[in-house]
């Protein structure tokens, strides 16, 4: 195999406490993700994982450990790299279309070129008719829809999701699903999706990484063989499907006894 | 060096900024070499001098007094009549458009006026100052009871609480991080409307000692009521503050209050 | 941040109804100077005042003097939200440090008590005038931008950083779009502070301005022309208001209760 996408080796994260003790929030992990892989990282909530997106995005300094991508050291965000958060953090002052033009302008792309490119984009993500709305004016699943094409627009090779849907109403949420598949199965990112729900991770994923609490270790790395393109009613019935979910509500109960009995 | 301050504590670094200016005004004063500008240490000698002095200190002290009566004053007054705003639609219209008047005359300039009517005594000054307190504190009691949580209404409603014991035992303490902050404000307020007062109507007072120092050309004794006032000030903000964290240590850290807030 | 206030933004339903009490006080003010309830020279009737602004309106030595008073105050404020949003954004960046003691001592002083200094140091004239106002207007901005620019979401900064723009870049595309609703609420009080400031400080020392009218005024016992400077700096004060707040419903059209 060639060189991994993404390299995390002994990632340790260690955060002061108010008090001044020192908690350890993840402790020696060690992930690879293959390019154009999808890999989530299940865990319950605590138990760092949304930590551990932010030091592969840059935003957040390991405590000791090393990640690489595509060989070079991680030393702060960008563009490789997109993230998407569950609070969407698209710029309120910006309309839909100044959002997803956002990045190319920062990377000195003309603006006719870039504003081509960001309605591209929105007419991918169903929301042409509303480059000219402002986010407030949009719904939770239309403002992750622009917060995934402004992300999208640059062209990070790897994308880094945090909990994307964990905001959305049931509905929304399995739409979004579907969209991102259809997205990912064009060109293939590499993904690495952070979420506590199990069903999401199956449906998503080739891979799933599952975190303990409290600290943050791997529990189980859980390879997902199921066909793809991946339709969600045939998987419903697939019982492959209801044996890794299965396992993985499992796995994720273990992790809760575990933390309560610690 | 950032660092290091702030490991210092917010009361040792406070301190050490107070001394680099000082030391600033110093070096300042040395380089620019204008009589109207004499160095911090030149000032700070007359400091003691002033306040050892019986009659300026009387006048300080009686400064002071009237700013209490006239904040005291409007304490019972604004935060009723802001709490009511808040929760009453109704009062609410109908002192807006008052307020809104008023919010931008300077309360201070009222005193020859008020000056005219009731003479150059304390009971003018007391009263400007009443005037300037009270608006900031009306303000932000309206804000304060206006975001007042309706189920707690509701609650004290169900238990068959009366209208004005829901005012003081419901709506008082919810709003109360807010009335805190307009007492912040209005401490401020106080003190500048006393001042400014008392240097328009040139009787006696704070100000009026500045303003003589200044006509007499002594130009240290100038620099060291400014110094003695903007102790004052910071003295008693830092005193309130303390006060205010107690009684509010419930709700959360809000924003700093942005001292000062409107109208003098 | 709440855009909502009782002095000013807050949308009223029915202006009739909200200017109804005002004009009921007014009459009744006027119907106890008519009835001569109280000396004239003590109380003029607000139809009096009214007709003396009315008449004084276009006297070229009336309107010298409110220049007078719009060249202090609005070139204080100028200076002042210059030098308060770069000196906030400065502390809230690292400079923090450093800065935030210094502003923690002076913010609480009352600056009205360094009007002899400025005096002292910058003459009679304009100078000592614009000085103080932008002493007293500067800290609310000072402090708006600091808190404002503190309180930036990280993940907008995060992903202004993922998407390729520089540190410096995201300065201004992301903190200061993000402060600004807290900036324009500081602007508004100090541009309050600022008609109140130019105003004791012409009352104070000074040969023109409106504040220096109302003193002159005073010396010579005219009540009605003392009333005058007063109704008209409140003017300004509420025009100069409503002019921000149309400022910032432009701006701020993203901006609001999202989320």
């Amino acid at each position: 195999m060639s060189e991994p996408m993404i390299a995390i080796q002994g990632l340790t994260k260690r955060f002061s406490t108010a008090d001044g003790r020192r908690h350890l929030a993840i402790d020696d992990v060690n992930v690879e993700v293959a390019e154009g892989e999808f890999v989530s990282i299940l865990g319950p909530s605590g138990c760092g994982k949304s930590t551990l997106l932010y030091m592969v995005g840059g935003f957040v300094a390991p405590s000791s450990g090393a990640i690489t991508v595509q060989g070079r050291p991680v030393t702060g965000p960008g563009p490789d790299r997109g993230p998407v958060f569950q609070e969407f953090a698209l710029f309120p002052w910006k309309t839909v279309l100044e959002n997803v033009m956002y990045g190319l302008r920062q990377q000195g792309v003309s603006k006719a070129e870039a504003e081509a490119r960001a309605r591209a984009l929105l007419d991918m993500v169903h929301l042409k008719d509303f480059a000219d709305f402002y986010p407030k004016e949009l719904s939770g699943g239309m403002r992750q829809r622009v917060a995934i094409a402004r992300t999208l627009a640059y062209q990070p090779q790897i994308l880094l999701m945090d909990e994307p849907f964990g905001a959305l109403d049931a509905h929304t949420r399995t739409v979004l699903q579907n969209e991102l598949l259809g997205i990912w199965e064009r060109d293939r990112k590499t993904v690495l999706f952070v979420t506590h729900g199990v069903d999401e991770a199956v449906f998503l994923s080739d891979r799933v990484v599952v975190m303990t609490r409290a600290p943050g270790r791997i529990k189980k790395v859980v390879e997902i063989d199921l066909p793809r393109p991946r339709v969600r009613a045939e998987l419903l019935v697939n019982r492959r499907y209801q044996e890794y979910i299965v396992e993985l509500e499992q796995l994720i109960e273990d992790v809760h006894l575990e933390a309560a009995g610690a | 060096m950032k660092s290091a301050l702030r490991k210092l504590g917010p009361a040792a670094s406070t301190v050490l900024s107070l001394g680099a200016l000082l030391v600033l005004w110093e070096i300042l004063a040395r380089l620019a070499q204008i009589d109207g500008f004499p160095p911090a240490t030149e000032a700070l000698v007359q400091v003691p001098l002033i306040l050892g002095e019986r009659e300026s200190l009387a006048s300080i002290g009686a400064s002071l007094w009237r700013m209490f009566l006239g904040g005291a004053l409007a304490l019972c007054f604004a935060v009723p009549v802001g709490l009511a705003m808040g929760r009453n639609k109704r009062i609410a219209q109908a002192l807006n458009p008052v307020l809104t008047a008023a919010y931008p005359i300077p309360k201070a300039a009222l005193m020859p006026i008020i000056m005219l009517w009731f003479g150059v005594g304390d009971l003018s000054k007391v009263l400007v100052i009443f005037l300037g307190v009270s608006l900031p504190l009306i303000y932000h009691s309206f804000h304060g009871a206006h975001a007042v949580d309706e189920k707690l209404l509701w609650s004290a409603m169900a238990m068959g609480m009366k209208p004005v014991a829901r005012l003081f035992k419901v709506v008082l303490p919810s709003a109360l991080p807010d009335v805190l902050l307009g007492c912040r404000v209005g401490l401020a307020m106080a003190l500048i409307v006393m001042i400014s007062s008392e240097m328009i109507a040139r009787q006696s007072g704070a100000g009026d000692l500045l303003f003589n120092a200044l006509d007499m050309a002594l130009y240290g004794d100038v620099y060291a009521m400014i110094v003695i006032l903007a102790a004052i000030g910071f003295v008693l903000d830092w005193v309130f503050e303390r006060v205010r964290r107690r009684l509010v240590h419930w709700a959360e850290s809000r924003q700093d209050a942005m001292v000062p807030g409107g109208g003098v | 941040m709440s855009a909502s206030n009782i002095f000013a933004g807050e949308r009223l339903r029915g202006t009739a109804a909200s200017v109804l009490p005002l004009a009921v006080i007014l009459l009744a003010w006027e119907a106890v100077c008519r009835a001569g309830l109280v000396a004239p020279t003590l109380l003029p009737a607000p139809s009096v005042v009214l007709l003396r602004w009315i008449a004084l309106l276009p006297d070229p030595d009336f309107l010298h003097h409110v220049a007078q008073t719009m060249i202090r105050l609005l070139s204080g404020f100028a200076i002042a939200l210059a030098a308060g949003v770069s000196i906030g954004l400065l502390a809230s960046r690292g400079g923090g440090g450093l800065l935030e003691p210094v502003i923690r001592v002076l913010a609480p002083i009352p600056k009205i008590a360094l009007y002899p200094a400025f005096v002292l140091i910058f003459g009679f004239d304009h100078a000592s005038k614009i000085a103080l106002v932008v002493a007293d207007a500067v800290f609310p901005i000072l402090l708006a931008t600091f808190h404002g620019a503190r309180s930036v979401e990280p993940k907008l900064l995060w992903s202004a950083w993922a998407a390729g723009a520089s540190r410096r870049a995201t300065i201004f595309t992301v903190v200061l779009p993000s402060a600004l609703p807290s900036i324009l609420t500081g602007c508004k009080i100090a541009l309050l502070i600022s008609c109140v400031t130019v105003f004791l400080a012409e009352m104070i020392s000074s040969t023109d301005g409106l504040g220096h009218l109302l003193i002159r005024s005073a010396r010579s016992f005219r009540i009605v022309d003392m009333f005058v400077p007063l109704v008209t700096i409140s003017t300004i004060g509420l025009l100069l208001n409503a002019a921000l707040v149309a400022v910032r419903n432009r701006l701020l059209v993203g901006h609001g209760n999202h989320r």
